[in-house]
This record gives structure tokens, C-alpha cells and sequence, in this order.
């Protein structure tokens, strides 16, 4: 084992740390309010708004993110309203393209994970709340919503981890994160192993620490599912 | 440079509709191949995590927790570079010199298979694990052997209670073949990239793409939800 | 101060069918300030969806219904409340005490109580709350205010689901089985608590199989049976035998037990 190669390998693939975490984050904060927009779409009762939300989950779940991401990458600069506009300059721009096809991939699974969230409010307490005369916002915000986080978080975690992994294939489009780092390691030393090794302990680290935090927060608002009866 | 989009998706010479059918087809075939390659491995999986040995459940251990948690075009690449190192060095010490590296077909399928085996594992397990003790129990107290226990009560069971999860494991199988496009293998997204390229089309091209795995997910997903009805019967009332 | 002029609650031929099962077929019912109702009936016969259609967590498809003194306005073909306002306000005083108790898993009993008051009677905090000790110390809770749900028994949780319909200061209460969900010893404690209520002259509705306190404790019982009301009357009547064929069918499975 060739420590000092692997040192010094681990050092320049965690300068693309930043970089992963920073398309990670901005993808599902994006991607969360999407979620939420495609949520209440679907639960509005206006029937072509909720098709519409329907097809777009549809549509984002069931093909690949690197489609998603070639067709806006390589898509967008073909559209000449798109060309002309004022936001060409961004748009063109890798880093830009990534983010949007990533907000859009995790939208979609975000908002199914929402509507599972909501769906396992045990109706019991929503009755009992309606039955003391509490309804619309008020219901939601007291009763609904708390109840929902609870369910969607731990799922909601593993989301986040499968985005930091989804992060690595932005590298295809000449980003400069971990994998493309790797990538480049790997094409001029072609010594493969070591450098799987530390880039892949590198991803397992992320989300060993993101386990970590979603666990504390689950622990925090579960204070109320600890059996200890006298 | 630009056509109408029927006739570039046409048959005829001028027409990218058969090429795009073939890698169609190529697609397909290396999400079978990882898929079922990766049931194998996801047999073994659980049966080392379901292991009495605690050094046989932490090797177990070990592949999910790598195989799910590194990104799988990582897995890609070492298959790729490393594979061709690998049979390089292998040819080499056969007396053939010079550079050798394996299809990318091969590679592909060894790559998905691996990642997609350590998805499987955790199914089966998940699925041995719904099973009643006392139905085992049962079988023994009437002298069923423990390979036949296995193989009548355990086996079906357990595949059954696994077979949802198998099913979106397919789901991400067959998107994850797109992967194989940066090492070279003609399948659906690479060839509708050299189609966008050749024609500067990409948003058809792409987008046909996209209707493709989109049409082959759902059909491939309703196929499923059959089989899933059919063997569940047994449980429902 | 209970006056003697309007029932607290009426309901005229209401109905309700699910789908094409009429559960309901017509009920005719009154009910007094003051009064402890025990509504009774096989599996089937309709008393929950009864109970449920007071408050309007079922709809009914047809059929006129008085809430203290309000017409609830309905609309057509059991569509639900044409007022979802007067519902609201109409719910608030008019508390349910339901099977599975119900109770908020992500707040603490004490929190259970104070939430309905705080946040839909707009009352203040430090009154809520003092009254909220008050309640759970005469329901025998004190010690468990600030335990979650999912960590008291049964029947605790239950004594803390009537507090908290107490806590709405109810004109009436509507008990929906209230220990059917719990294990037979802890039946007691619960039915003790219900016990006080109506020797306080609390108008309550119960539908029950503990048939011993429907008979000592009711000031009347009511027997659906197939949808509509096939007795009704003092308990000293119904439970003397005689008084009803169907009745006396009904109670004699119970005996055999």
C-alpha cells in the first residue's frame, strides 16, 4: 500500500468536496419548494394542475438523471428564446445546468415522499382535532404537519444521501467534484483501486455524517415514541 | 443540418429510428443481465448477513454498506480501468503482450450487477426476515429435511415478500444502464447523443430517449405489479 | 342552570347510506340538557355512525339535524355543511370522546388538553393551564401530565381523552365506545370517571356494550337495531324485561357470555 500516493490522492479528492456539498444543498432546498409546489398541485382539486403535477413526478421519477441532465445541458442552448434571454449567460454555465436538472430529479421524489408523509397521519387524530372544531390552516399547522415530519424525515434523510451520491454525475458535464477528480486520477496514474478506496471512504464519510444529523433531529422530535411506562 | 422530426426518427437511411432501436435494445439487455447477475449476488448477500458467523454478516455487511453508498459510475470506473489493468496483466503474463480491456458490455453488467446485488441483499433479507418462525417450525416437527424446508416454505416466501422491492431495484437497474454511456457502450443515451450531435437536435433526441425508459419503466413495472398480484393471493381475504 | 326549553339535540328522519348499505333509516331523536343517553345495539345496527353524525364527522345523506338550538345546514345528498364556520363553532362545544382515544402523539397530555382551548376558543394560556391540572388532577393524572401518549396505558390514555373533552367546557359530550379498545381491567377506572360526570348532570351521549352502566347509570337508553330506533325508554324499563321483544333477544346474548 502506497501511503503517501494515497494521502496525497485523498487531499486533491477532497478539494471536490465543496463543490459536491454546494450542488447537493442548492438542489435540495430548490428541489424541496418544488416538492412542495407539485404537492399542493396535486391535492388543489383543479383537475389540469394536478395532471400536470402527476406527469412532472411522473416524468422526473422514471428517467434517468443523466438524461435529465444531458437534455438540459445540451437541450437548452438550442431553444433560441432561451439563447437570447438574459439568462443565456447562467444557463450556459455547467455548474447552473447541474443544479437545475438535480432541483428537478429530487423534486419529484421529494414531493412523493410529502405525500407519504401526509398520507400516514392516523386519521384517529385528525378526527379528534376536527372534533374540537379545529379546521383548515389551523388543523394543518397544530396537528397534520407535525405528524407528517415525523413520518417523512428518516426518508426524507435518505433522500438527501442519494443527492450527494447524484452529485457525482455532474462530473460527466465537466464539473470538478469528487468523481471528476477521481476520473482524471484514475485516466493519467491508472491506479484504480487506491483511488476507488479514497474516493468511495470519502462519499461513505458524507453520508455517515448526514446519518448522523437526520438521526439527532429524528431523535429530537421523537422525544414522544419512547416507551418508558411505570 | 435540421430535418423534420419524423424523418429523422424514420427507419430509412436517412433516419435514426433503427439505430436508436438497437441501443434500445442493447439497453434492455444490459439491465437483464446486470439484473439477474445482481440476484445472484443478492442471494449470497443475505445469506451471509442472515449467517450464524459473525465474520461472514460483517463481510456481508460490508458490500451493502460500499455497494450503496459509493456512487455506482465510481463502480463503473473501476470496473473499466481496473478491469482492463486487470486482464492486461492477466494476457501479459500469458506471453500476450500489449494492451487488453474487456468489452464494455462485460463491464457494464459486472458493474450493475455488483451495485444492484447489494440493493438485492437487503430485499431478501427484508423478505426472510417476514417469515413466521412457527411455519419453519412446523415443517420441521413433520421431518422436512433443511434443504427441503428451504426450498418449499423459505424460498417461495421469501421471494414473495421481496418481490416490491425487487421491483423498484429493476426501476433503478434500468436507469442506471444510461451510466454505461461514458465507457463507451452504444446504448439508448449514447446513442442519442451521437443522433443529437450529428443533427444538432438534442432536445428531440434527448427526449426521445427519455419517452423510451419512460414507456419500457412503466410496462416493465406493470409486468411486475401482475406478478405481484398473482403470488400474493395466498394472503389476501 | 338548566332550562326546560329546547333540546340540546334533535334529529329528524336522518339518514345514511354508504354506497348502496343504508346504515341509517330514519332516526327520530331528542336529547335533553341533563341527560345521560346510553345508545345501545348489535355490531351493524348503526349507533356509531349515529354518534358520528352528531358532529358531523359522518355526513348525513339525508334528514334534518339541531345542535343546540342551531339548524345545522346541510347540503344535498349528504355532500356535507353548507357552513363550515357554524360547524366549527358548533363542534367546539359539543366534545367526542372517541374508541381509540385519539390523543395527539407528538404532545404531551398536558399539552393535549390545552390545545383545543388555546388555539381554537382563543382562551388564554395561564387560565388553560391551571384549569388543565385541575381536570387531570380529578381524572387522576397529575403525576403523568408531561408523559407522551404512547407511554400510559389504555386506560390512562382514555381518562386523558375525557379531560381533554372536559377542557372545551362542553354543553354536551358524546362518549363513542369509550372502552371497548381497553383491556378489561383497566374498564373500570374509565367508567368510574363517566360515572362522576353524570352525577354532576352532564349531558352525555354514550353508545356502550357495558351493559350494567347503561342500566345504572342512564337516565334513558335508546336500542337501534337494523338502522333505526326499535326501543327507548328508562333503563328500569328496558332492562325489566318484557318491554321489548328485540331488546330482550339482544340482552340475552350479552347474559350468555
Amino acid at each position: 500500500m502506497d501511503w503517501p500516493f494515497l494521502l496525497d490522492t485523498t487531499l486533491q479528492l477532497l478539494s471536490g468536496v465543496p463543490l459536491a456539498l454546494q450542488l447537493a444543498a442548492l438542489s435540495l432546498t430548490a428541489g424541496l419548494v418544488l416538492a412542495v409546489m407539485a404537492q399542493a398541485a396535486m391535492v388543489s382539486g383543479v383537475a389540469p394542475l394536478r395532471w400536470i403535477a402527476v406527469a412532472y413526478i411522473d416524468l422526473f421519477r422514471g428517467t434517468p438523471l443523466l438524461v435529465q441532465i444531458f437534455f438540459i445541458y445540451y437541450g437548452l442552448g438550442q431553444i433560441p428564446a432561451v439563447r437570447e434571454s438574459a439568462l443565456w449567460p447562467i444557463l450556459r454555465e455547467p455548474y447552473w445546468c447541474a443544479v437545475l436538472a438535480l432541483a428537478l430529479n429530487t423534486s419529484a421524489y421529494s414531493a412523493e415522499i410529502i405525500r407519504g408523509a401526509l398520507a400516514a397521519v392516523p386519521l384517529g387524530e385528525v378526527e379528534a382535532a376536527r372534533a374540537c372544531g379545529m379546521s383548515g390552516l389551523l388543523l394543518r399547522r397544530r396537528i397534520v404537519w407535525p405528524i407528517a415530519l415525523r413520518h417523512g424525515l428518516p426518508i426524507y434523510g435518505s433522500e438527501a444521501i442519494l443527492m450527494v451520491k447524484a452529485t457525482s454525475l455532474t462530473s460527466i458535464i465537466t464539473l470538478t467534484e469528487i468523481t471528476g477528480i477521481a476520473h482524471k486520477l484514475i485516466a493519467s496514474t491508472y491506479r484504480v483501486v487506491e483511488i476507488f478506496v479514497a474516493a468511495g471512504a470519502i462519499y461513505l464519510a458524507m453520508a455517515f455524517l448526514l446519518t448522523l444529523v437526520i438521526g439527532l433531529a429524528e431523535r429530537r422530535l421523537n422525544a414522544h415514541l419512547t416507551h418508558r411506562r411505570n | 443540418m435540421t430535418g423534420l422530426p419524423f424523418e429523422l426518427l424514420s427507419f430509412g437511411p436517412e433516419g435514426w429510428g433503427q439505430p436508436l432501436l438497437r441501443a434500445t435494445g442493447i439497453t434492455l439487455a444490459a439491465a437483464v443481465c446486470g439484473f439477474t447477475l445482481g440476484s445472484g449476488f443478492g442471494v449470497c448477500g443475505a445469506a451471509l448477513k442472515l449467517s450464524r458467523h459473525a465474520a461472514l454478516r460483517l463481510a456481508g455487511q460490508i458490500y451493502t454498506t460500499v455497494f450503496r453508498g459509493v456512487p455506482e459510475i465510481l463502480v463503473v470506473y473501476l470496473f473499466y480501468f481496473g478491469g482492463s489493468i486487470a486482464l492486461t496483466h492477466l494476457m501479459n503474463l500469458g506471453g500476450f503482450p500489449g494492451f487488453f480491456s474487456l468489452p464494455s458490455f462485460v463491464i457494464g453488467v459486472l458493474a450493475i450487477g455488483i451495485v444492484s446485488g447489494a440493493y438485492q441483499t437487503e430485499a431478501f433479507r427484508a423478505g426472510f426476515m417476514r417469515l413466521e418462525r412457527g411455519q419453519l417450525e412446523a415443517a420441521a416437527a413433520c421431518g422436512m429435511p433443511p434443504f427441503l424446508r428451504l426450498r418449499r416454505i423459505v424460498a417461495p416466501q421469501a421471494l414473495r415478500f421481496a418481490l416490491p422491492a425487487l421491483g423498484n431495484i429493476w426501476q433503478s437497474v434500468l436507469k442506471e444502464t444510461s451510466l454505461l454511456s461514458v465507457i463507451g457502450l452504444t446504448e439508448l443515451l449514447r446513442q442519442a447523443g451521437i443522433a443529437a450531435g450529428s443533427t444538432r437536435q438534442p432536445l428531440l433526441f434527448y427526449g426521445v430517449a427519455a419517452l423510451m425508459f419512460l414507456v419500457i419503466g412503466k410496462v416493465t413495472g406493470l409486468a411486475f405489479a401482475r406478478v405481484e398480484h398473482r403470488l400474493a393471493r395466498p394472503w389476501s381475504r | 342552570m338548566k332550562t326546560e326549553t329546547q333540546p340540546v339535540i334533535v334529529t329528524e328522519a336522518l339518514s345514511k347510506c354508504f354506497g348502496t348499505v343504508d346504515v341509517l333509516k330514519g332516526i327520530d331523536f331528542q336529547a335533553r340538557d341533563g341527560e345521560v343517553v346510553s345508545i345501545l345495539g348489535a355490531s351493524g345496527s348503526g349507533k356509531s355512525t349515529f354518534l358520528r353524525c352528531l358532529n358531523l364527522l359522518e355526513l348525513p345523506t339525508s334528514g334534518r339535524l339541531h345542535l343546540l338550538g342551531e339548524e345545522v345546514r346541510l347540503r344535498e345528498g349528504g355532500k356535507g355543511a353548507a357552513d363550515r364556520r357554524q360547524v366549527d363553532r358548533l363542534r367546539a362545544q359539543v366534545a367526542m370522546v372517541f374508541q381509540n382515544f385519539c390523543l395527539w402523539s407528538h404532545k404531551t397530555v398536558l399539552e393535549n388538553l390545552m390545545e383545543a382551548p388555546i388555539h381554537v376558543q382563543r382562551r388564554k394560556r395561564a387560565e388553560v393551564q391551571s384549569e388543565a391540572m385541575a381536570l387531570l388532577d380529578r381524572v387522576g393524572l397529575t403525576a403523568r401530565a408531561d408523559a407522551y401518549p404512547a407511554q400510559l396505558s389504555g386506560g390512562q390514555q382514555q381518562r386523558a381523552a375525557i379531560a381533554r373533552a372536559l377542557m372545551m367546557k362542553p354543553r354536551v359530550l358524546l362518549f363513542d365506545e369509550p372502552t371497548s379498545a381497553l383491556d378489561p381491567e383497566l374498564v373500570g377506572e374509565v367508567l368510574k370517571v363517566m360515572r362522576d360526570l353524570a352525577s354532576e348532570g352532564r349531558t352525555m351521549l354514550i353508545v356502550t356494550h357495558e351493559m350494567a352502566f347503561a342500566r345504572d347509570v342512564s337516565s334513558r337508553v335508546v336500542f337501534l337495531d337494523g338502522g333505526v330506533v326499535a326501543a327507548e325508554g328508562p333503563p328500569k324499563a328496558l332492562f325489566g324485561g318484557g318491554f321489548n321483544q328485540r331488546f330482550d333477544q339482544f340482552i340475552s346474548r350479552f347474559s350468555q357470555g
